[in-house]
């Protein structure tokens, strides 16, 4: 076997088994919570019998072997349940949310690229200027803020104060047309910044540390004294290497982009699947939770493979470890 | 070597290529869209709407909405008095029938009348299907049957003399289209989720799932001025964070929050150029209760001693910033003046009646009490930790369980709990509310108290239809429960809403539940900046 399938054929293997591990996890987090579903729609007219029936007709009152052994079942069939408060099929909750939290995290991610490695770049070829202790500093701030004080703050500013940006929700009523994608795109700003702030501290400050490590490398020292152009050294060289950590730090973000969209979705009323969750705990929608939750163990259990490969395509040694 | 370059390449534009396809796509216009060039309300609300079917809603937001579709028999006025809605006349033919005379004027937007035989429908269909979170169901246990003797005569054929059941079934129900519910292969869990029939004010013509809901006006609609709603179109958007819903009101992105201000909101939105704020009478109250079957809080004076080791007047001015009036210790709450009980007086905060109450109980060294709340209602939680540091002060030790509302909720409903922190939300019928209440099966005695003196008065109160009568009744149980210490009522809460100033004409019904938002006051709301 070349060992490029191996490689390959490892990395999916072990991402089936976190995957099962994950829903398993939820599966079991899941019932241990105290109360039951029929409570969260009871009303004080609701008879015991009347939870009873509501818990037999989702089979919340089977043993919990049974109830696993089900729920794996209609799994590998693709099929999520119904969710217990909508009474909808689960997947046609999580489809109607998915591109919104997609369009979120996905461009949040692609910011975050674009403008953590020009900064950490910037950074690290000019250590101690000005704007490598702004990058420090600020590195450090995002990494410790609140996802909600940020979102909070940027609606006051951009959208109280300055008016500049819509406060809350994907798009506007009553736009359609043309129109309605420049108001999406507004609306998309202040949550994909929120989210931005957040994360880039960390990605920058990751690149910014293995970039100058990479400078100092004796093939970094020999290219400069062959006459090389610093630029030529930092971009085509060094940056190369340097990538290699921070692009497994983007997958692992991805997890955290995950737990940052629950808080950004509530709080700009956005329609993804974070606000989903939000609306599912409180509600105890089982179905709805183990969805979304299977969902994005999905996603991130899928970024990782994503990472491990593009890691393998920038690094060839590891492919034949 | 080479090959990679092209090979990400490629991959980048498969992963675009794939977002792209299952990116957010625009909305088709729909036929709501364009027309009519007259003002549009946008409120804002906390949460989704989780079903359209009258018959199933358990969401606030679900109710705002489908009160504007499907009518009620009655509605309720600022005194807390039940009044004429789709129903001009109702009351008891006899001790075990009642009646509801409709209107006659009322059409479902596709043109067929609202008839009685909508009505009864609707009430056979909840005692038969018993949908799932039907606040009715419990309501219609004295019925036997409804029927549409004449196309506006609706008649309840009772099992039993039951002085409630017309007003509560007349308030609380919304009427549903026959003809279109039953078609539905289950009524009780039909989705009802598009091409709707409905008969009030406006008609829901576009869902948006998480974003908004459009309504647009309905002509003609009787109980508006002029026989149509002021405004085109009612446009409810979501915002589950009230910051950001405070916020989108003061930027103008919406005109009104339908949902009550937290009492910490009230004074700021108050001084906020552009913003009324507008009180609502609360229709509720917040209370502790303690558990009877656990003992010391079987013993009166040990129940009487908790009473008094809480300063009721600090809670109101502190955490409620003065938004609350008290109920005289007393189940009643002031709005339901008909009813009310004016001699009742509060227990008074008093550390050390409370130890003197103790000593005198004979249980000795009194144990650590539990109170469960729920974390999630930001009020309770506040109160809690003063209750706490009160009772402190008469030597009482009282541990606070604050946990999540599906925690609580099930610690409620295993009896695990000492004292019970909570809040009862809509008090409308003295009698229907104190059988729920206390008597022993009640669905929400969580006193598990069992007097049979007080059952006998209440259980005579929900069956005699002359008010005079009733009120003496519902006098003597609620001076029982006070005495007695069955529940502690703490506050009736006065609720605000907030609305732009470029609005007015809204009509305040008490609750949050109709508040300005039911299809009177929002058939009246007209923009005037």
């Amino acid at each position: 076997m070349p060992p490029v399938v191996g490689f390959v054929a490892r990395r999916l293997g072990r991402a089936v088994l976190t995957l099962w591990f994950a829903t398993t996890i939820t599966f079991l987090l899941l019932r241990l919570l105290p109360g039951n579903p029929a409570l969260a729609v009871a009303t004080p007219n609701m008879t015991p019998q009347t939870q009873a029936i509501l818990l037999r007709q989702y089979g919340l009152d089977e043993p919990l072997l049974v109830q696993y052994g089900k729920y794996l079942w209609q799994l590998v069939q693709g099929n999520l349940g119904v969710s217990i408060t909508q009474s909808v099929p689960v997947t046609d909750v999580l489809l109607e949310r998915l591109p919104w939290t997609l369009l979120l995290t996905g461009s949040s991610l692609l910011v975050t690229v674009a403008v953590g490695i020009p900064l950490g770049v910037l950074a690290a070829t000019r250590p101690s200027g000005l704007l490598d202790r702004l990058v420090q500093v600020g590195g450090v701030v995002g990494q410790s803020v609140f996802v909600p004080s940020v979102a909070i703050a940027l609606l006051f500013l951009f959208g109280l104060q300055l008016r500049w940006l819509p406060i809350g929700g994907a798009y506007s009523p009553g736009v359609y047309g043309g129109r309605w994608y420049l108001d999406v795109a507004a609306h998309l700003v202040l949550p994909c910044a929120s989210l931005v702030l957040v994360q880039l501290g960390s990605y920058v400050l990751a690149l910014r540390a293995t970039l100058i490590d990479s400078l100092g490398e004796d093939y970094c020292v020999l290219a400069t004294a062959k006459g090389l152009p610093h630029r030529k050294v930092v971009w085509k060289h060094a940056l190369r290497n340097a990538l290699l950590p921070t692009t497994t730090l983007v997958g692992l973000q991805l997890g955290f982009l995950v737990g940052g969209a629950v808080l950004t979705e509530t709080v700009f009323a956005y329609p993804g699947i974070g606000r989903g969750i939000y609306e599912a705990v409180t509600q105890l929608d089982y179905p709805v939770l183990q969805g979304a939750f299977v969902l994005l163990a999905a996603t991130v259990v899928l970024a990782n493979v994503l990472t491990d490969l593009a890691y393998g395509l920038l690094d060839p040694r590891v492919r034949t470890q | 070597m080479r090959l990679r370059l092209p090979l990400v390449a490629a991959t980048a534009l498969a992963a675009v290529a794939a977002t792209a396809a299952c990116s957010p796509s625009a909305p088709s216009e729909s036929a709501g869209q364009g027309g009519d060039k007259n003002a549009t309300l946008t409120v804002a609300t906390t949460t989704d709407v989780v079903n359209f079917n009258p018959l199933l809603g358990n969401s606030r937001t679900d109710g705002w909405i489908t009160n504007l579709m499907y009518p009620r028999l009655l509605t309720i006025d600022a005194n807390g008095a039940k009044q004429p809605y789709l129903a001009a006349d109702r009351g008891y033919s006899d001790p075990t029938t009642g009646f509801y005379e409709l209107r006659g004027d009322m059409k479902w937007s596709d043109g067929t009348a609202v008839s009685a035989a909508d009505v009864a429908y609707t009430i056979n269909t909840i005692m038969t299907k018993k949908p799932a979170g039907n606040v009715v169901y419990g309501q219609l246990a004295n019925v036997e049957s409804a029927s549409a003797p004449t196309a506006t005569r609706v008649e309840l054929k009772l099992k039993r003399p039951d002085a409630t059941v017309v007003d509560e079934v007349g308030f609380w129900m919304n009427v549903v289209p026959k003809h279109v519910f039953e078609k539905a292969p289950d009524a009780g869990t039909f989705a009802n989720n598009s091409d709707w029939v409905s008969a009030g004010p406006f008609k829901l013509t576009t869902v948006a799932k998480g974003q908004s809901y459009t309504l647009e006006r309905v002509t003609p609609y009787p109980m508006a001025p002029a026989g149509t709603p002021n405004v085109a179109k009612v446009v409810y958007r979501v915002y589950p964070d009230v910051n950001t819903e405070i916020l989108a009101l003061r930027n103008g992105d919406v005109d009104l929050i339908a949902n009550a201000l937290p009492p910490a909101q009230v004074k700021t939105l108050q001084s906020t150029p552009g913003v009324k704020v507008q009180e609502v009478p609360g229709l509720g109250y917040a209370h502790m209760t303690y558990n009877m079957t656990r003992k010391p809080l079987d013993n009166l004076k040990v129940r009487q001693a908790l009473a008094h080791a809480v300063d009721y007047e600090a809670i109101r001015s502190v955490v409620l910033q003065g938004q609350a009036v008290t109920t005289g210790s007393s189940p009643i709450p002031p709005v339901l003046k008909d009813f009310v009980k004016p001699d009742l007086k509060e227990y008074a905060f008093d550390p050390a009646l409370a130890r003197k109450l103790v000593t005198e109980s004979g249980v000795g060294t009194l144990r650590p009490l539990t109170m469960i709340y729920s974390l999630q209602d930001a009020v309770t939680s506040q109160w809690a930790q003063l209750v706490k540091d009160n009772a402190a002060q008469a030597g009482i030790t009282i541990e606070l369980q604050g946990m999540d509302r599906n925690t609580y909720l099930a610690k409620t409903a295993a009896g695990e709990y000492d004292i019970y922190a909570g809040n009862f939300a809509i008090m409308d019928d003295p009698a229907t509310n104190m059988a729920l209440t206390f008597l022993p099966d009640g669905a929400i005695n969580y006193t598990k108290v069992d007097d049979p003196a007080l059952s006998a008065l209440i259980t005579k109160a929900t069956a005699t239809t002359d008010k005079a009568a009733q009120k003496d009744l519902i006098w003597q149980a609620a001076t029982l429960v006070h005495d007695n210490v069955y529940d502690n009522v703490m506050y009736m809460q006065n609720l605000y809403v907030a609305h732009s100033d470029k609005w007015d004409g809204f009509v305040v019904k008490p609750s949050e539940l109709l508040s300005v938002v039911d299809p009177q006051s929002l058939a009246n709301a007209r923009k005037v900046g």
